[in-house]
């Protein structure tokens, strides 16, 4: 079996790269991208415990999690297409019409 | 029996109310015989009750309402007279709206709104108590609002119904004062009250003048007069009647003939024993009513539309009444009666003289005397019902206005040779000016020749049916009902004991004074006093004929007052009212002052104001940048908010704090 450890790396090292992309990246898809990598790295955390410690609560809750962030992905794309009709560009600092 | 059903002759119009308003519309004629109806009801439960409580039996009814306050009904012989009036002659008038208004459009909002008015003036009538008496009161001075201003899409309708409402507003201001005075008064006695008795209910109030501080009095009665001259349309607050003539001729027969302007002489009554006991409160009354009937006499004489000269004649007639009351300060309680007795019969001939002149206006479509003329000839039932209107209102022998004004007149006597011969002085000159102008309006319209061209047609029987039933009452009342109604008014303030020579001493009226008039009925008056009021009517209609009947005509009025002669343009212009309280006063005084208001209100007030909230908005507009909007910075902030707390809380662990 894989040491927990080893599962808590991986989602640090994944949840640092999203943070990273989300700090840097202007592109509204890679954004997206980032987020997802946010969430997934909190997913295996979540399974991870789960397995470790018998019980199967974690993973249950990570099908949740996994649910919502389709849902919000679907939203947030949906969004984007909308932007990309309205403006031609996904560059999120080109679009500041609610903003000074 | 009828008694238990006392609140229905309110409940039923204000039915009539709701259904008109909401129904109207889907039924023939705007459903103007549900108001019929209703009103109709309210006339038999009246005649029930009279013909169960006559002659000297009093209903009161009563309910608690909320703190020191009750509502309830007190239907006394006072009350049962105006009601029966009221639901007699606005029945009529309801009738006739059913023509008169036929074809308007709005005609389902009218029965509404005369449904509501007919409601709160009869429940005023019959409150048993002064703020109930208040709140129907305003509902009245509402409704007279709408009414007025019925044909609102007409500026000078629109208008005259602001003008009806403020002015009264003045007077009911005065009016709460009074009653808040009395409160007080009444309070501050600490009355031991028995169950189901209240501060506010009159025969409480009855009960408990005598103790009450007499300068006091004066306040309340003079505050209570006030809401009176405003309601009945007396100097200075004449002014809004004329210009309510903007309203449909129903509504001028309705509120000023029967109903509203009525209300506050019926005040004036209701709380005669307050203003006999208030030291020169019957004075002030005495003396508002005499200038008033003579000063609106004076203007009557001039104004050429119909409805103007009838509405200063109905001013000049309350003011008869608030001088029939005045006297009582020499008479005693019998000008209750003698007051009361001339507002019934003038409801009586002044709806008829309104309904006729609507009559006229609604075939002949102008309101303006000078283009009428002849209109006899084709209007027999009109010309004929008017009359006997006009000779009521004259005062010509043996009909109700004969009886009525006389009886005032007298009694104006007897307070001249007990105390001061003005009022009378002012009442016969008004009376002499009410033959005359009554009979120049009605030889001017329905005499001489044709003016312009109009419409030749009698109006439907819808119409006229009412104008006969009226003509009866306006010949015949005064005569038929003059002793009964006399006896049985008089018995009014007996139901409570209220003792009026107690109250006299309060109010500075002799005793003997009571006495000299017991016995003094007519038979202190000369001769040439007796003979007076037949002269003053016979010769009064017979110098309008010289002047304005074709048929025996002499003289020209412009033989006697020329263009520009300054009496005729006084009398034309009102006495310059519009000029002193519109032109100088509204406009140069109150604008004047507003101006300043104004400017100290910009300058200073929101001046002030507009500074700090700029120097608000300015320092946001630096604030607000920190909000940058780009989701990158927001991100950054919390990541290094995080790391920040996870390196204090791992110092924190390392000292040993957690």
């Amino acid at each position: 079996m894989i040491p927990l450890e080893l599962n808590i790396l991986l989602a640090s090292v994944m949840f640092t790269i999203g943070l990273y992309g989300l700090i840097t990246q202007k592109n509204g898809v890679k954004l997206m991208m980032c987020i997802e990598l946010l969430l997934n790295s909190a997913n295996i955390n979540l399974v991870a415990f789960s397995a470790y410690q018998p019980n199967v609560n974690g993973q249950v809750f990570a099908l949740f999690s996994i649910a919502l962030a389709a849902a919000e992905a679907g939203v947030g794309f949906a969004i984007l297409i909308a932007l990309y009709r309205l403006y031609g560009t996904i560059d999120l600092d080109s679009i500041h019409a609610m903003r000074w | 029996m009828y008694a238990d059903y006392a609140y229905l002759i309110v409940a039923l119009p204000v039915l009539a109310f709701v259904l008109c308003l909401f129904v109207g519309w889907h039924l023939p004629r705007g459903g103007g015989f549900i108001t019929v109806l209703a009103t109709l009801g309210g006339l038999i439960i009246s005649l029930g009750i009279l013909k169960e409580t006559y002659p000297n039996q009093i209903v009161h009814q009563s309910m608690h309402w909320f703190a020191d306050f009750n509502v309830g009904i007190l239907i006394d012989p006072l009350a049962l007279v105006m009601l029966l009036m009221v639901t007699f002659v606005v029945t009529l008038i309801h009738t006739y709206a059913n023509g008169y208004m036929n074809g308007d459009p709005g005609a389902a909002r009218y029965f509404a709104e005369a449904g509501l008015f007919t409601a709160a003036m009869l429940g005023l009538v019959y409150s048993d108590n002064l703020l109930q008496l208040f709140i129907f009161w305003e509902l009245v001075g509402l409704c007279s609002y709408l009414l007025i201003g019925f044909w609102y899409r007409k500026p000078s309708a629109a208008s005259a119904a602001k003008k009806a409402f403020l002015t009264t507003r003045v007077g009911d201001v005065l009016f709460l004062a009074g009653i808040i005075l009395l409160y007080n008064n009444l309070a501050a006695l600490n009355i031991p009250l028995k169950p189901g008795e209240y501060l506010l209910q009159f025969p409480v109030i009855y009960a408990n003048i005598a103790q009450i501080p007499p300068a006091q009095l004066t306040l309340i009665a003079l505050g209570i007069l006030g809401g009176a001259i405003g309601k009945s349309g007396q100097f200075p607050l004449h002014v809004w009647l004329p210009d309510a003539m903007e309203g449909p001729t129903t509504v001028s027969a309705m509120i000023h003939a029967a109903t509203m302007v009525t209300a506050g002489v019926y005040l004036v009554a209701r709380m005669f024993p307050l203003f006999y006991a208030a030291p020169h409160g019957l004075t002030a009354v005495a003396a508002v009513g005499a200038f008033t009937a003579l000063f609106a006499a004076t203007m009557g004489l001039t104004a050429f539309d119909i409805k103007r000269v009838l509405a200063f004649s109905t001013v000049s007639q309350l003011g008869f009444m608030m001088a029939g009351l005045g006297v009582g300060a020499a008479v005693g309680a019998a000008a209750v009666g003698v007051s009361i007795f001339h507002l019934i019969g003038h409801s009586f001939f002044k709806a008829l003289l309104f309904l006729c002149a609507g009559s006229v206006i609604h075939a002949v479509n102008t309101n303006d005397m000078r283009e009428m003329g002849a209109v006899g000839k084709y209007m027999k039932w009109t010309m004929y019902t008017m009359l006997v209107g006009s000779l009521s209102l004259a005062g010509f022998p043996l009909f109700t206005g004969f009886f009525t004004k006389d009886e005032i007149i007298a009694k104006a006597y007897e307070y001249g040779v007990m105390i001061n011969f003005l009022p009378y002085i002012f009442l016969v000159a008004a009376a002499v000016l009410t033959a005359i102008y009554t009979f120049r309006m009605w030889f001017c319209v329905f005499t001489g020749k044709e003016r312009s061209n109009y419409g030749h047609h009698e109006s439907p029987w819808v119409m006229v049916g009412p104008l006969v039933i009226l003509a009866v009452f306006a010949f015949g009342f005064g005569m038929a009902a003059q002793h009964d109604f006399y006896s049985y008014l008089d018995t009014n303030f007996e139901h409570y004991s209220v003792n009026f020579d107690e109250l006299g001493v309060i109010g500075g009226h002799a005793a003997e004074g009571h006495e000299a008039a017991g016995e003094g009925e007519g038979a202190g008056e000369p001769w040439y006093i007796k003979l007076l009021p037949y002269i003053i009517s016979i010769g009064g209609i017979l110098l309008a004929g010289l002047f304005y009947w074709d048929k025996i005509k002499r003289f020209d009025p412009s033989q006697v007052t020329g263009e520009n002669d300054p009496l005729r343009r006084t009398l034309l212009k009102g006495y310059y009212q519009h000029e002193i309280f519109t032109a100088w006063f509204a406009e140069t005084v109150v604008y004047g002052t507003s101006l300043i208001c104004n400017m100290i209100d910009i300058k200073l007030v929101d001046g002030w104001l507009n500074w700090l909230s700029a120097w608000i908005l300015g320092l946001a507009e630096n604030v607000r940048k920190i909000q940058t909007g780009v989701i990158q910075n927001y991100v950054s902030a919390m990541l290094l908010g995080i790391v920040v707390l996870v390196v204090v809380i791992t110092l924190a662990m390392e000292v040993g704090l957690v």
